[in-house]
């Protein structure tokens, strides 16, 4: 065994530990077939028969929201940008609060009892935008969750001590992949509600306990003052500049939370599968708690991370932080794994783990489930002219979850860009948000919105593509992707707005569907 | 500085004993929850065959 190899392999992960993680899921697996004899219909499948109470509704939410991925790109961002990244989470919890109390958009889309995002396009805007809408949401967001496999799988690999073996990353990925698309297929959202319910018991009461270790190992005033040695002003302060964010960051990261909450077709899920428009009210209400701890606590757990390493183990810190010219520091997405391997006793270790397997599970279910939806009801059924039968859409959206989920092992191996993840997200998700948010405020809210200025925003959401870091390659550019977002916020509003102004829609829609509309 | 490191010790312990607060309450709702949510569901098909 070579000495990284050696380093990487010290973990307090044991075999008890295993038998809890592999067991775990299969009591998911179990929930999905009992789960199975409750689908009778498209709604039972998609909206769990729009019967979710509060309670519920803010465990799914979370469950949903607060996956294996979450973990990791938030941690990796407390790792590289110390408190400073805390502003994201802060961001996300405010705005979400701000969505609860104001029903702004979630509201109005309750009210009207639609199914998807897209069903509200056709409703308000008429076919082809709902097909143009499905189209856009579901490109954007299955190269959203193409990294969810991969990353999640490291945090596996690299609590188990196995993050030097290169067998191991495919094996995790091929291993949970499979799980998820057994019980995705078998129960639906019904499946998905129970899970997201077990993962959010486990999961929650885990991360506080977890936390509650890490500060009694590391030190409070330790960690503060750690940061503040090793990255000084800002590794607290966001606006610093020559920080890893600046305020063109913190103006992206508070629409970003605004979209995570009020746009993102897995969040309003949750909220259009609300027995009622003032359920979902209190449910994102409540759900802001989770909203700021989904982010907050994995950038906590990245920045434990990161005293341990600089200040508790110099093998660690030689692997992250090379001094040696020339030498590659090893992936910092390992870090808040390995640093649980460390401080956490067996059994419990087991646990988190397992939990995090559950949370990795309950995104990828929600997710699998949500484009695959998006694909059969707002793509391919409207092209049918509303003639699919039930069960025709139900094996489509089962077919369609399984073609997903290969795509996510073959992107998760090949996919090479060398941006943080959650910047990745942010910008690959901003290819449909950005033009979808356009689309709603401006349809729900702008008597005059057209169809013409809704294809049109719709559209100019794929200027977000320039933020990836291959895309930029291709072109010899190097631009921020909170600018390529920001830019493309703008883009789409003006395409809105000018193309609504321009080509009027004649038929009066817009007036009708608003006046049908609920008061918030 | 000063000023962020006690913003987001305040933030940090704040979210926390909120979340704690609030994962007890989803807890106990939500199993409630799904107990109704399965009595709905059983109602609707037994008067939707």
């Amino acid at each position: 065994m070579d000495s990284t190899a050696e380093i990487l392999s010290k973990t307090n992960f044991s075999t008890v530990d295993w038998v809890i993680v592999i067991c775990y899921p299969l009591i998911s697996v179990l929930l999905g077939l009992i789960a199975r004899k409750y689908i009778a219909s498209m709604k039972d499948f998609v909206t769990a028969g729009q019967s979710l109470g509060t309670a519920l509704g803010v465990a799914t939410l979370t469950g949903t929201e607060l996956g294996l991925i979450t973990v990791m790109y938030m941690a990796e961002k407390g790792f590289k940008g110390g408190f400073a990244a805390f502003h994201i989470a802060l961001a996300a919890g405010v705005v979400t609060l701000f969505v609860g109390l104001s029903g702004f958009l979630i509201y109005r889309l309750r009210a009207m009892e639609v199914l998807t995002i897209p069903e509200f396009y056709e409703r308000r805007f008429g076919r082809k935008t709902r097909i143009l809408g499905g189209l856009m949401m579901a490109f954007g967001g299955i190269l959203n969750m193409g990294l969810f496999l991969k990353v999640g799988s490291m945090f596996i690999v690299g609590v188990t001590g196995l993050s030097a073996e290169s067998w191991a990353l495919p094996a995790v990925m091929i291993f949970l992949l499979s799980l998820v698309l057994i019980y995705t297929v078998l129960g639906g959202m019904v499946s998905v509600v129970l899970a997201d319910y077990v993962q959010f018991v486990v999961l929650s009461f885990g991360l506080l306990i977890t936390t509650v270790i890490a500060v009694n190992r590391l030190g409070w005033n330790h960690i503060f003052a750690t940061i503040d040695q090793f990255m000084g002003a800002k590794g607290f302060d966001p606006t610093v500049a020559e920080g890893e964010f600046g305020v063109e960051y913190i103006v992206w990261m508070g629409f970003l939370g605004l979209i995570g909450c009020a746009v993102w077709p897995t969040s309003v899920a949750r909220a259009l599968a609300a027995e009622s428009p003032q359920t979902v009210k209190r449910q994102f209400t409540f759900g802001a708690v989770s909203y700021l701890i989904r982010w907050l606590i994995p950038q906590f757990w990245g920045i434990c991370a990161f005293v341990f390493i600089m200040t508790h183990d110099a093998q660690l810190k030689g692997l992250f932080f090379p001094e040696t010219a020339g030498v590659e520091p090893f992936d910092a997405r390992y870090a808040m794994p390995i640093f649980l391997g460390r401080i956490l006793p067996p059994v419990l270790l087991g646990v988190i783990s397992a939990g995090m397997v559950a949370a990795f599970m309950s995104t990828h279910d929600s997710y699998l489930l949500c484009w695959s939806t998006v694909l059969t009801q707002d793509v391919v059924a409207p092209m049918f002219g509303g003639h699919l039968s039930t069960r025709a859409r139900i094996l489509l959206s089962r077919t369609l979850i399984v073609v997903i989920g290969l795509y996510v092992l073959w992107w998760g191996l090949f996919y090479r860009g060398t941006e943080d993840v959650w910047d990745y997200m942010a910008v690959t998700g901003a290819i449909y948000f950005t033009g979808a948010f356009a689309v709603l405020a401006g349809g729900l809210y702008w008597k005059r919105a057209s169809s013409t200025g809704a294809v049109l925003a719709l559209l100019a959401g794929c200027t977000a593509l320039l933020g990836l870091t291959p895309v930029q390659g291709l072109f010899g550019v190097t631009i921020p992707s909170a600018r390529v977002g920001l830019v493309s916020i703008g883009a789409t509003i003006a395409a809105m707005v000018f193309g609504s102004l321009l080509f009027p829609d004649r038929t009066g829609k817009g007036e009708q569907v608003l006046a049908a509309r609920g008061p918030s | 500085m000063k000023y962020w490191i006690i913003l987001w010790q305040v933030v940090l312990v704040g979210g926390l004993l909120l979340f704690g607060a609030m994962a007890v309450w989803v807890t106990i709702g939500g199993f409630f929850d799904i107990k109704k949510l399965f009595r709905r569901i059983a109602e609707r098909h037994q008067r939707e065959p």
